[in-house]
């Protein structure tokens, strides 16, 4: 890396030079196309011989590398594709789950499955579905689709979508596998302790394999949310402003939100789950002061956003297909905005809703029945302006629009139930049964395995080139359409008859035989249906022609996309003026594809996309992206590892794997991030000069670290929450007599943490003004601060011995505790990391991206601290 | 063209229901907090419901300014239901329209979210 | 080995058809048997919601029938827009009248789900209204119910059921006309107690004692579940509830209060020497584990294994011998390591105990 530590911009100018062939951000390939030596508003862009070139250095910088290299890509393409197919394999893997619970159930005391088996079998369908399909087959989708319908060549951070990718396979891999040992998760897909946490009940790996697993799942999915706001806020066409904003990108921003508001509850959740697992401490332990509900608590503020997580970016696919069949624009643009971004609050208020029969007193069940209720208005605005939009237009009718009808005739059903389901007495007899399994399924399958299914048959020619059989098409459509309902309307009335979910038998004579049994036929119907989806796709079709460019005669972005597919996304950058440019704008094609708007070249020979303001869509700066790398596989492989040997207790080889995580990343961000340029800014065309590299707030990177700080932060407080919720339980909290941390400790560190917080913050002025020795000694300084804060906060509970197995209060003073030591270390070795980069030349005034972000991870550091030291100082003298 | 006296940004676009995810959780935590012991069941809660109605009486208000706010500029723009045009107009206009229809779709969900506190009297 | 098949329960006593029927009064409910029927027909009500055993399954039940209609009403009003619209040559509507179709899509639905919310949150406290009746207090274990009659206790977090009352076990007598309060707990893992007949069902959480008001209002045998998934065994943690007059309530609770009818003889002796008092009470005599159901009176039951089997001698047997099979899960092991004489005697005493 020494070769590296001179470069500091200016100096480079157009030429490749040896230390770019070391810099990632070059693509290594052989022979590589010449450099341009004209800045791209200086050429004549009619000339043929001139975008001739121009495209050669295109496809070059953006090609994905070939043969075993090929896997070492990080491009939305590829990594869309690859999460997209891996999401299928998971959801075929699950449907073959269903079906062995449909044999099982198909006759009264059916011996296929034991009743343990059994367990596994569903807990794993729900598990899977959900977890490995649901959720990702959004971020899959998405991740291939919006920087195309954004005219953006990637994403911003293509290698975080690439480490993301790994961490789901191999996390999926782990959960779907265990199943082959009859080691799988058996307390269904919400795992509600005691069952779960006590080794009396559920010995085994099982319930450890599910938590770990999709711990790590759930970093992949804040990862893919981190990119995707940033995605659709930053990497906008020029002149795309807000109002112009396909709604698919409305919807993803609304989602992507959600994520980080939803999941990490669930991690808190997790953290707390598994500490009790492993170690012994008693959150969920009545008999030592904890409490089941509060498990209940973190699963559904998570659990119910999810739902919608699930929903609404497979409706804002009906909100792009319709339109299109409909041959108009939406009718009603606002009314989708209210309803993604209502549906999005009012879901975080429906959590109870699944808790209704826990003995929650009637007011409070009252509130959520309430927003239960309220959360159906947007979602049936929706619904109508889907309704509005084709009755005023001319509609065209196709597979997918088949596969759109179909989701609105199953959802609505899913939608009429919930509204039965959100008024808690009537739940009082359906929760719990195949009723609630008959509304899940009819939402689900309804709001969004159709609506894909639709996309699917929508896409594919955008994808791939090829359309799909119209023919096999409409036979799959009327199987799935005609088996689901077969198959799932029946489970209303056997819900309804008394049979419970989660059952592997029941009796005869109670009139639960028949609707089992035709429940069983239809969902073989149904899976047939859906195998003819997967053999369309499957199947060779290279004597196919290519289906003709926009073949569905769209009018957004993604529809340049040209036959056969180039990686470079878009050929120019365009200007947007119109929400559905292929549409509104006069030859928009042909000035895309002759390079007549921003960006028609890689001059350099370096992947670039536009970041752009957030309102107004106004060019900010020319983003180099990097490329392949095969580090972002080993971050994921190492922290694979680190969760995987947890879960087995080979805990050496756990911080070994730690350690080696820490490295990998470390390793990725030396290399492919805050790269300084050879030059301070660059003519993207049309005149307009964009500065290649800027830092703060300006900064996609910045966004980044703010947005994971939010769903870090709220991860932090969802563990509040449990302490609060801890204290207002119990009348006495801390109990009488048991140890404390005290004052002296938790304020001693949180001084510590403030005057790091401190000397971080002027550490990234003075720098910027010039001070690079005094800034380095305030980084340094900083971090040794930030060290003895993270002791000092351990020292509280250690000293006063608090022994977290005895008592919930401990455990949870512990693990605030240490989250907050956790954080400290890490604040510690990112200025460590900035302090490096100085010395390296690679953090400068100028260039000073690394410490400005390290900044912003310590406001968040410092409110951590602040909150952390405050509650466990302050709590015990409260009660 | 009638210049908006705000400018209308994401946040303001959330405002609404924003009030209304924290009229919610007050509403929560006034209840849970006493109701939480679970004993004494039947007893009036009467304070918590008073304090719910406060409360209410806020956010609507609040949310009644928004509204109010919101529907002003956006008449003040010309109004209309189509807010496609590509000028910083366009844009504002739409924000408004869209903040006057989540102020709406807020009031109606803080409405609901109070009927509970209207017909539960006691904590069983 | 090749195991005796046990006889299962499959018909419950009592048909309920007639009543079933007599209670679809009004034209909501006409819609039921038409519905219902390929479930109706032909089988025993009693595991349903719709068997209007109870004021809460019926004002529930009545609920559910007019959410139904409407549901049925707005899906066809919905699937017709929906059929008309994606038809190739349908009338091309202007675009103020789309508007005013989303407009009304948000204003339709507001109405109804506030009509809607406001009926479920007047039914609520009604339903949990003060209980008139006796106090029992049910503990959900694994896999099976404790149930204690007249206890004195209240609802609360961070609380055990309390203890004291008339113990029996997997079979609930409950006075009709009467609102009885079921306090419910669990020392080991979440079950859910529901009676689908008579009310909605309501958790068993450990470390907490939950309420249940339930009022039956007609005599006969109903089912009750475990509906929260509680381990292997879930599916088979049932139990019956028999609603009685007043009266017969009373002379059941003073019958289950008293002693074991037999105390003595080869069958006692057997059960105390193999170790089986240590988890199971037969008052009277020296068994007096805690662990498992009180078996004082437990061919006074009608079913064996929580809701399993129907009660006899040889299913008694069967399930001492063959525990693990029968009911996979169980936290009791298999005795078949017994002589088949020994099991015999002693499932002959436990038939004895009426």
């Amino acid at each position: 890396m020494s070769d590296a530590t001179t470069g500091s911009g200016g100096a480079g100018g157009l030429g490749i030079t040896e230390a770019d062939k070391s810099d990632p951000a070059t693509p290594k390939f052989p022979y590589p196309p010449k450099p341009a030596t004209v800045g791209a508003s200086h050429v004549n862009q009619d000339d043929p011989e001139v975008r001739k070139a121009q495209e050669e250095r295109l496809i070059w910088v953006w090609d994905a590398p070939k043969g075993w290299k090929y896997w070492s890509a990080v491009n939305n393409t590829e990594v869309g594709l690859w999460y997209t197919a891996t999401s299928f394999a998971f959801m075929l893997f699950a449907g073959v789950l269903g079906l062995m619970i449909r044999v099982q159930l198909a006759v009264p005391e059916n011996d296929f499955l034991t009743g343990h088996f059994y367990n596994q079998v569903y807990t794993l369908h729900g598990t899977v579905m959900m977890f490995l399909f649901a959720v990702p087959i959004f971020e899959a989708v998405a991740i291939i689709i919006l920087p195309q319908m954004l005219g953006a060549r990637d994403l911003p951070f293509p290698r975080l979508s690439a480490f993301g990718y790994w961490c789901f396979l191999i996390g999926g891999i782990f959960v779907c596998g265990s199943i082959l040992f009859s080691a799988a998760p058996s307390g269904g897909w919400f795992m509600y302790p005691p069952l779960t946490t006590q080794e009396r009940f559920t010995p085994g790996y099982g319930a450890d394999i599910w938590l770990l697993g999709l711990s790590f799942i759930e970093v992949a999915s804040i990862a893919a949310a981190v990119e995707l706001i940033v995605g659709t806020l930053k990497c906008r066409p020029p002149g795309m402003r807000l109002n112009l904003m396909p709604l698919y990108a409305w919807y993803v921003l609304v989602v992507a939100g959600m994520i980080l508001f939803a999941f990490p509850p669930l991690i808190a959740g997790d953290i707390l789950f598994e500490l009790e697992r492993l170690f012994n401490w008693p959150f969920f332990d009545p008999e030592r002061g904890g409490d089941p509900m509060l498990w209940q608590h973190l699963f559904w503020i998570f659990g119910h956003p999810e739902v919608y997580i699930v929903f609404l970016p497979a409706i804002a696919l009906l909100a792009m297909i319709v339109p299109t069949f409909a041959r108009r624009p939406i009718l009603g643009y606002s009314w989708i905005v209210l309803a993604a971004v209502g549906t999005g609050f009012l879901s975080f208020g429906l959590w109870v809703h699944h808790m209704y029969t826990t003995g929650l007193p009637s007011i409070s069940l009252g509130f959520f029945s309430a927003a239960s209720e309220a959360v159906a208005i947007p979602t049936g605005v929706q619904i109508f302006v889907f309704l509005a939009t084709l009755l005023t237009g001319r509609v065209i009718f196709s597979v997918p629009m088949l596969f759109v009808s179909g989701s609105l005739a199953i959802f609505v059903v899913g939608g009429l139930t919930g509204v039965m389901v959100a008024l808690a007495p009537f739940d009082w007899q359906a929760h719990d049964t195949y009723f609630v399994v008959a509304h899940l399924h009819y939402v689900l399958l309804g709001g969004m395995l159709f609506p894909v299914v639709a996309g699917v048959y929508y896409f594919w020619p955008m994808l791939a080139g090829k359309t799909l059989s119209d023919k096999l098409g409409k036979t799959a459509f009327w199987l799935m359409f005609v088996g689901f309902n077969v198959g799932f309307f029946p489970m209303h009335f056997s819900g309804l008859m008394g049979m419970p979910r989660r059952i592997w038998t029941y009796p005869e004579g109670l009139g639960l035989e028949l609707p089992n049994l035709i429940s069983s036929v239809g969902a073989f119907v149904f899976a047939a249906g859906f195998l003819i989806v997967v053999f369309d796709v499957l199947r060779p079709r290279s004597k196919q022609p290519y289906a003709p460019r926009n073949v569905w005669n769209a009018g957004t972005l993604e529809w340049l996309a040209e036959q056969e597919d180039k990686g470079w996304g878009v050929r120019s950058i365009p200007i947007v003026t119109t929400r559905y440019p292929l549409w509104q704008q006069k030859n928009f094609v042909e000035d895309v594809d002759m390079g007549r708007f921003y960006m028609p070249d890689a001059e350099e020979l370096k992947r670039e996309t536009m970041v752009t303001s957030v309102l107004d869509a106004e060019p900010v700066q020319c983003l180099r992206v990097p490329g392949p790398t095969f580090m972002t596989m080993w971050a994921a492989v190492f922290l694979a590892a680190v969760f995987i040997f947890a879960t087995f207790h080979w805990w050496y080889m756990t911080i070994g794997a730690m350690v080696l995580a820490t490295i990998a990343i470390f390793v990725w961000l030396w290399r492919g991030t805050a790269l300084i340029p050879e030059k301070g800014e660059k003519d993207v065309g049309l005149g307009l000069k964009l500065p290649l590299y800027v830092s703060g707030p300006k900064s996609v990177g910045w966004w980044a670290m703010f947005i994971t700080m939010v769903g870090d932060g709220t991860a932090f407080l969802s563990l509040i929450f449990g302490y609060l919720f801890f204290f207002t339980i119990h009348e006495e909290f801390p109990p009488a007599g048991m140890a404390e941390p005290g004052i002296l400790w938790p304020a001693l560190s949180l001084a510590l943490f403030l005057a790091a917080w401190i000397a971080s913050q002027m550490a990234l002025s003075i720098n910027k003004a010039g001070g690079v020795l005094l800034a380095r000694a305030l980084i340094g300084g900083s971090a040794l601060l930030a060290f003895a804060a993270s002791a000092a906060i351990l020292a509280g509970p250690y000293f006063n011995g608090l022994d977290p197995v005895v008592h919930v209060y401990p455990a949870t003073v512990w693990v605030l505790v240490i989250w907050t030591a956790v954080h400290g270390a890490a604040g510690a070795l990112m200025l460590i990391y900035c302090l490096v980069r100085s010395f390296a030349g690679r953090l400068t005034p100028e260039f000073d991206i690394d410490i400005a972000n390290t900044a912003l991870y310590w406001h968040f550091m410092a409110a951590t601290a602040l909150i952390a030291t405050v509650a466990v100082a302050l709590l015990p003298l409260a009660s | 063209m009638i210049h908006s006296e705000t400018r209308d940004n994401l946040w303001t676009l959330i405002a609404a229901p924003t009030i209304w995810a924290l009229h919610f959780l007050v509403s929560y935590i006034v209840a849970a907090a006493a109701c939480v012991p679970n004993v004494a069941i039947f007893q009036a809660i009467a304070g918590p419901r008073i304090l719910i109605a406060v409360i209410t009486a806020i956010a609507l208000v609040a949310i009644g300014l928004i509204f109010w706010r919101a529907r002003r500029e956006w008449k003040g723009h010309g109004g209309g239901s189509v807010h496609d045009t590509d000028t910083a107009t366009g844009r504002e206009r739409f924000l408004e329209f869209s903040t006057l229809l989540l102020a709406a779709l807020s009031f109606v969900s803080v409405v609901f979210v109070a009927l509970p506190a209207l017909f539960v009297a006691d904590c069983r | 080995m090749p195991a005796r098949r046990p006889h299962r329960v499959t018909m419950w006593p009592v048909g309920k058809f007639d009543a079933v029927l007599s209670a679809l009064e009004g034209p909501a409910r006409v819609v039921l048997p038409t519905l219902l029927g390929l479930a109706v027909a032909g089988c025993s009500q009693e595991q349903s919601i719709f068997a209007n055993a109870g004021t809460e399954a019926a004002q529930v039940a009545e609920l559910f029938f007019v959410m139904l209609v409407g549901a049925v009403v707005i899906w066809i009003v919905v699937m017709a827009m929906s059929v008309y619209a994606t038809r190739a040559n349908a009338t091309v509507f202007s675009d103020k009248a789309g508007t005013r179709l989303i407009v009304f899509g948000a204003a339709f639905p507001t109405i109804v789900l506030a009509a809607l919310l406001v009926w479920g949150l007047m039914l609520m406290p009604k339903l949990r209204r003060p209980a008139d009746g006796p106090t029992i207090a049910v503990s959900g274990e694994r896999f099976w119910w404790r149930i204690a009659y007249d206890v004195e206790g209240e609802p609360g977090v961070v609380k055990s059921l309390p203890a004291g009352g008339v113990e029996s076990a997997n079979e609930l007598w409950l006075p009709v006309g009467k609102r009885s309060e079921i306090l419910i707990g669990s020392p080991d893992v979440i079950h859910s107690f529901w009676v689908p007949a008579i009310a909605g069902k309501m958790d068993a959480m450990p470390g907490r004692v939950n309420r249940l008001v339930v009022e039956p209002t007609r005599e006969g045998v109903y089912n009750g579940v475990c509906a929260e998934f509680c381990g292997d065994a879930h599916a088979q943690m049932g139990f019956r509830v028999v609603a009685v007059s007043e009266a017969d309530y009373a002379a059941f609770v003073a019958a289950q209060a008293e002693p074991a009818a037999v105390t003595s003889g080869r069958g006692a002796d057997l059960f105390l020497a193999n170790g089986c008092a240590a988890c199971h009470t037969v008052r009277g005599t020296e068994a007096d584990g805690a662990v498992g159901p009180d078996l004082t009176h437990l061919a006074s039951r009608r079913t064996l294994g929580a809701g399993l089997l129907e009660m006899s001698e040889e299913n008694i047997a069967e399930f001492i011998r063959a525990t693990e099979h029968v009911k996979p899960g169980v936290e009791m092991p298999s005795f078949g390591v017994l002589p088949q004489e020994e099991i015999d005697e002693i499932a002959a005493w436990l038939g004895a105990l009426k």
